[in-house]
């Protein structure tokens, strides 16, 4: 396809791709929907909030934070000062630390300064007698000094305790030798945490964000992308008064309506799989040990996001939502812009719709796992439930209820929407 | 044989009776003119007999179908002008005409050719790549115009074709009326030219208030007024200064 709308005015196309040709099928709803494709693939908002929005959003929601906060894009810089000269074992554990950006200092130093004024995320100090209380048997005290403003400073505290953890225990195993005790006899209870799933194996971080962000991001994509498309087409279509001699064309206003919700569809569908791709690699990104270095276990899993035996249920799973989403959202968009006397009437309608509609997705990771069957039956949340019981936990009776009442909710919204484009009003306002 | 049938016609805007009662018919062949001043129902008439308007009363056929009850085929009958009515500014000039000869079931070849056709009667040619919305306001009525005559239905429905555009084009849009009425389409517009309607119509209705307040040829109107400018006859005959309204 090469389009080209100059300054003219002039559209040229050499294919009959991207405009109403002669050929086109006769149809009335096809026609009406290609109309409609054609018209909005030539408004430039288009791509950028079907595609390039959805796309580029979730790697920032998901990921940017992640990669802002790891210590490997911007090392926390932390300001050592070891004020007792004994302390020559544990300043080592502290100069192996990685991902930091740390100075020693052996005398004292201004903590205010330091991280008011000279952009310090960490100071920690090392008093005087600290070895020789660690190595008198009791207890060496070391000072963090932080700023309660900056995550940053959390997470340069995690990983100095990390070097400080090392060193305790090394501390406290020569202590247990000398004594002739074994480390279990001062833990007499030790917890072990083991992941339960349907799938009965352990799933990797990447998977639960996956099977947990991805659904419902897709799902409120889905559901309210096509918002501004379904104002353009039916209250946009009053505004610029070209509704009236349409309805004038011999064909039922169902076949109109069915044309335009074709193309509404197809575009929340071209939204909704813009943000598979985009939350994929926003959750891949997170999870990568770029993302969080200092846990192994994650390390090594993130290389997978979902188990290849899984991917069928998954994407499977993930297409029923941006299908059934976009229905469902459209039938509602379509009826609100349809009900508004105005184009301004028309987006704020949606844009409430927009955030009504996002709190049942929203809402479900949260919802006690004893309140599930009341979301299976309400709209909406049916949708994200049914998206998580077919990911998450394929239970027949728990898919087979939220599709149910998907379906129905769906009918419902679909019938309501053709009465509402169906009123004189449609027109007048 | 009556193309167009008008029983009881009226419609109610809450308080306000728009069209009240207005019964009449137009022959095959007719140009058929709807006068009246601002605010006297002929837009609401047009809009219920093209069925975009539900009448609270009465009935509407075309070529013998009620247009509330069975519209799709009623309005196969029928090419529409509304009044305020605009092109798809993203199309181009030809494709807003393919978009409605397709909608009315036009076949490629016969579309084709009215399309090059029309562009070329109405001066629109170098515009036919061109998106309407670079389009001036009288190159966009124009536009429309085409899209009602497209197909040559048996029944065209203009509401103030001329209004907008310049004297050529005025022209060649009557020429063009003319010609389908000799083709055998029937026509009914609105107009507030009255030179234009003293021209062009066999018959003619003033309607007031929603009232049909005279009814006949311009030549029997003028007689009835005893002037012989139409502009004359139309402002004595609303004013109700002479004849018996119908
Ligand atoms: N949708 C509507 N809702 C309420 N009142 C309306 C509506 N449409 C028209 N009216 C009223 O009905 C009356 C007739 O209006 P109409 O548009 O039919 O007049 P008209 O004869 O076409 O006038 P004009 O010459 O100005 O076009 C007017 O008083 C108008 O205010
Ligand atoms: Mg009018």
């Amino acid at each position: 396809m090469r389009l080209f709308k100059g300054s003219s005015g002039v559209v040229r196309v050499t294919r009959g791709l991207g405009q109403l040709g002669y050929s086109l099928p006769d149809k009335p709803w096809l026609v009406v929907a290609w109309k409609e494709l054609v018209e909005a693939l030539r408004d430039r908002r288009t791509i950028v909030n079907v595609i390039l929005l959805p796309a580029i959003m979730m790697p920032i929601f998901i990921a940017l934070p992640m990669m802002i906060m790891s210590p490997k894009t911007v090392p926390p810089r932390i300001m050592v000062s070891i004020q007792d000269p004994e302390a020559i074992e544990i300043a080592n554990y502290f100069r192996e630390l990685k991902d930091v950006n740390l100075t020693i200092k052996v005398e004292p130093v201004n903590v205010t300064d330091l991280i008011i004024n000279q952009g310090y995320d960490l100071v920690v100090e090392v008093p005087q007698g600290f070895y020789s209380n660690v190595s008198s048997g009791g207890s060496g005290v070391i000072y963090y000094y932080y700023d309660p403003y900056q995550m940053r400073s959390t997470l340069a505290m995690s990983l100095v305790q990390e070097a400080i953890n090392d060193y305790s225990e090394k501390v406290l195993k020569r202590r247990l030798e000398a004594v002739n005790l074994t480390e279990e006899y001062i833990s007499p209870v030790q917890s072990i945490s083991v992941q339960v799933t349907a799938e009965g194996e352990q799933v990797s971080p990447g998977e639960i964000m996956a099977a947990m962000i991805i659904p419902l991001m897709v799902g409120i994509i889905a559901i309210t992308g096509a918002g501004t498309f379904a104002i353009d087409m039916i209250a946009g279509e009053r505004e610029r008064k070209t509704i009236e001699a349409l309805l004038t064309a011999p064909v039922k206003r169902i076949e109109i309506l069915l044309g335009k919700f074709t193309t509404l569809t197809l575009l929340s569908f071209l939204s909704g799989v813009s943000t598979i791709v985009s939350s994929l690699v926003g959750v891949s990104l997170m999870v990568s040990p770029m993302a969080v270095p200092y846990d192994n276990q994650t390390a090594a899993m993130a290389t997978q996001i979902i188990e290849p035996s899984r991917l069928p249920l998954f994407i499977s799973g993930v297409l029923l939502t941006v299908v059934l989403g976009g229905l469902t959202g459209n039938a509602i968009m379509v009826m609100a812009a349809s009900l508004a006397k105005s184009f301004k009437e028309a987006q704020q309608y949606v844009g409430f719709l927009v955030m009504i509609l996002m709190v049942p997705m929203i809402a479900v990771p949260y919802v006690p796992q004893s309140l599930y069957w009341l979301m299976r039956l309400l709209p909406i949340a049916s949708l994200a439930m049914l998206a998580r019981d077919l990911i998450v936990n394929p239970n027949w009776t728990n898919v087979l209820t939220s599709l149910a009442f998907t379906l129905l909710y769906l009918a419902v919204f679909l019938v309501l929407s053709s009465k509402m484009f169906d009123r004189e009003s449609l027109v007048f306002g | 044989m009556k193309v167009l049938e008008v029983v009881e016609l009226t419609k109610r805007f809450g308080e306000l009776v728009a069209v009240d009662g207005l019964t009449f018919h137009v022959d095959k062949g007719d140009i058929f003119g709807l006068l009246g001043p601002n605010g006297a129902g002929k837009t609401t008439t047009l809009r219920m007999i093209y069925g975009v308007l539900r009448p609270t009363r009465g009935t509407v056929r075309v070529m013998g179908v009620d247009v509330v009850r069975d519209p799709v085929k009623a309005r196969s009958y029928m090419g529409v002008l509304p009044e305020e009515s605009s092109v798809y500014p993203r199309l181009t000039a030809e494709e807003n005409l393919i978009y409605f000869g397709k909608l009315k079931g036009m076949d490629e070849a016969e579309l084709r050719r009215r399309v090059k056709e029309l562009l070329e009667a109405l001066d629109l040619e170098e515009k036919r790549y061109v998106i309407a919305d670079k389009l001036s306001k009288g190159q966009k009525r124009k536009l429309a115009f085409a899209r009602a005559v497209l197909n040559k239905p048996p029944l065209l429905i203009l509401d103030e074709p001329t209004s907008g555009v310049d004297v050529m084009s005025a022209r060649e849009i009557r020429s063009l009326i003319r010609q389908y009425a000799q083709e055998g389409s029937t026509i009914i517009f609105s107009s507030h030219n009255m030179w234009e309607v003293e021209r062009l119509c066999k018959t003619v209705a003033i309607i007031n208030r929603g009232k049909l307040q005279h009814l006949g040829s311009v030549e029997e109107l003028k007689r009835l007024s005893e002037s012989k400018e139409f502009e004359e006859v139309f402002v004595k005959l609303v004013k109700g200064e002479v004849g018996e309204a119908v």
